[in-house]
């Protein structure tokens, strides 16, 4: 099978997963509905169906997906910069970073709105986008990262950033739902005005990474070796490195931590693809999506009371973090 | 003097055509005042289920939390999840035309639920004893039963001055120490409506200085306060008794005089733990508990 064929292939079967998952999304729920209620819907209007199709669940699926692909694409991103497989928006730190900045935000009580985003969406991308260059300079030694010292100081911050989340949420003591929230990640209260926060950026970032996605390539090879091939590498770093905070920043302020997402997946798709970065990013941000839509599904399915996404996200990619080191020794 | 007249005569004739009357939640939102009795109310917290059934509003109540066991045939409701995690979707699926929630319910869910068309009116007055009656006056107001809300407050009120007139006749207030079943020292701290339930029975509550809701205690401080009667908060008779033998059985004790006279007492957790009606039984109880001496003619 030659690569075209196989990547064709590959595209194809993710759309039939993407499509079915929407679907399941739709037609599963607390309140017991069939294939026959959403062609009711199709054909007259009626408010509780409405409601129950599009605002709550549609919404919610769309949601869950912008945010999957928002982390896989943040992952994607990070593991091409760090040149570095295990690097993910959670590992790293700036999904904790980003969550601080958002609580710190509400209990501050800026919640004012600017360029669509929110107070804590804001100061989410701040915080974010500060704490991954905090990581990134403490853990460069004469031009390049040990895979060990990346990671320990990503967690030592991250849980830093965690500890300091904790604190204000415990602070103001009637929020152990806002808590569980922040720090496990929900869909439970997704709306149509969170989507249309983040789709714009979401392109924006998947258009700017795939026309980069060249330089990228080329910073695999080392930062002298691209400098030399005429990458602009300063620049482009930079670029790179806000982007992943601002999707890691997006994803956090409207659904708390979700772990993994931008670790796992990355990886599924750099082995059925191989590692071309511009592939590599639109088929992450596709994977990610419908990966973080089934996960979705299990949590608002699996047990009565729904259970927290990132406890799902985490079950599936913690052994695969696992797997991954065992396999570097 | 014209302009005042002016404003009579607009009012005058505004008022049989205006707008419907508003009342304000406790959260400061408007909410339209119903025309009539709702038909499809959906309760966020097992106490203001317990006030939906005491205003006679049973066939109307459209879905309770998974908490809500008071009444019994309050059971047989659909369940719309917990007092923290209600569910959305089954709300909007019971098409409510009022949905009442209270303090517990957490604030985002309250405002997705508003976003949804859902007409919520939250309730969070005072944490008081005496914010009971009139919280009840309100769940009549905004379900359009006011009749009804006013005979049941003029009814708890009447029971709450006889607990008060009986009060004053007696000679000595005793200590007491609420234990809530469960591991450790669990007890009810001054900000707790629980400590205003001692109070007004004629106890004084030994942890009453803890500026909180609930408190752990510790057990030297149990020994130093040396209550009079223990009174525990228990699901069930074997809750209460096993309650009881771990509480007698600790280290020291033996010398706290409740101990050493037997007071300890058992009282419905359930009912004790509701912000409802039934709360006034628990009062009735408990001075009868602090105050067995037929003082003032109580039963």
């Amino acid at each position: 099978m030659s690569r075209r064929t196989g990547r064709t292939l590959f595209l194809a079967v993710s759309l039939f997963f993407c499509l079915a998952g929407f679907l399941i999304s739709l037609l599963t729920g607390p309140v017991r509905t069939g294939p026959g209620d959403l062609l009711r819907l199709l054909q007259e209007p009626d408010p509780v169906l409405s409601a129950i199709f599009i605002d709550l669940r549609l919404s919610r699926a769309v949601l869950a997906f912008l945010v999957g692909a928002a982390l896989a694409l943040s992952g994607a991103i990070l593991q091409g910069y760090f040149r570095n497989p295990m690097a993910d928006p959670f590992v790293v730190g700036v999904s904790s970073g980003a969550s601080l900045g958002a609580v710190l935000a509400t209990a501050l009580g800026f919640e004012a709105a600017a360029v669509g985003f929110s107070g804590p969406g804001l100061l989410a991308f701040l915080s974010g986008l500060g704490l991954v260059s905090l990581v990134y300079a403490l853990s460069l030694r004469r031009g390049g990262f040990k895979v060990e010292t990346l990671l320990l100081t990503g967690i030592a911050a991250g849980s830093l950033a965690s500890a300091l989340t904790s604190f204000f949420l415990f602070m103001r003591s009637d929020s152990y739902d806002q808590a569980v929230f922040w720090l496990l990640g929900s869909f439970q209260l997704a709306e149509w005005s969170q989507a249309a926060t983040i789709a714009p950026w979401l392109v924006l970032c998947l258009a700017v990474s795939a026309w980069l996605a060249r330089d990228m390539d080329l910073l695999a090879l080392g930062d002298e070796t691209a400098q030399a091939l005429g990458s602009p590498v300063r620049r482009v770093r930079k670029i790179f490195l806000a982007m992943s905070a601002l999707l890691a920043a997006l994803a956090v302020a409207v659904s708390g931590i979700i772990g993994f997402v931008g670790l796992v997946v990355p990886h599924w798709v750099r082995l059925l693809i191989g590692p071309g970065h511009r592939a590599l990013f639109l088929s992450s941000a596709l994977v990610g999506g419908t990966f973080l839509l089934y996960c979705d599904l299990l949590a608002r399915n699996l047990l009565p009371a729904e259970l927290p996404i990132g406890v799902i996200t985490a079950a599936a990619g913690a052994p695969f973090f696992l797997y991954l080191l065992h396999k570097k020794r | 003097m014209r302009r005042r007249s002016f404003l009579v005569a607009a009012l005058l004739f505004a008022a049989p055509f205006g707008a419907p009357q508003t009342i304000s939640d406790d959260l400061g939102t408007p909410c339209p005042l119903p025309a009539r009795t709702p038909e499809r109310i959906v309760s966020m917290a097992p106490n203001v289920t317990e006030i939906l059934f005491a205003l006679g509003l049973n066939g109307r109540v459209a879905g309770v939390t998974r908490f809500c066991d008071w009444p019994p045939e309050a059971r047989a409701l659909p369940k719309i999840g917990g007092l923290v995690d209600p569910n959305i979707e089954i709300m909007r699926s019971l098409d409510p035309d009022l949905v009442i929630a209270f303090r517990g319910n957490p604030l985002r869910l309250v405002e997705r639920a508003r976003k949804l068309g859902l007409p919520v009116f939250v309730l969070d007055i005072g944490e008081g004893l005496d914010a009971l009656v009139p919280l009840i006056e309100r769940v009549g107001r905004i379900t359009r039963t006011e009749a009804r809300a006013a005979e049941l407050a003029r009814g708890l009120r009447g029971r709450l001055e006889a607990v008060d007139a009986a009060r004053r006749g007696i000679l000595s207030r005793p200590k007491v120490f609420v234990l809530l079943y469960g591991q450790g020292l669990w007890t009810c701290g001054g900000a707790s409506y629980v400590n205003d339930l001692i109070a007004r029975a004629g106890g004084i509550n030994i942890a009453a200085a803890m500026p909180k809701k609930w408190v752990l205690y510790k057990r030297e401080r149990i020994i130093k306060d040396d209550p009079d009667i223990v009174i525990i908060l228990a699901r069930s008779a074997a809750d209460f008794s096993a309650g009881r033998d771990r509480f007698t059985k600790l280290a020291g004790m033996g010398s706290v005089k409740a101990v050493r006279t037997g007071r300890i007492y058992e009282l419905d957790e359930n009912a004790a733990s509701r912000f409802g009606p039934r709360l006034i039984d628990v009062l009735e109880r408990m001075a009868s508990l602090l105050h067995p001496e037929p003082a003032g003619g109580r039963k």
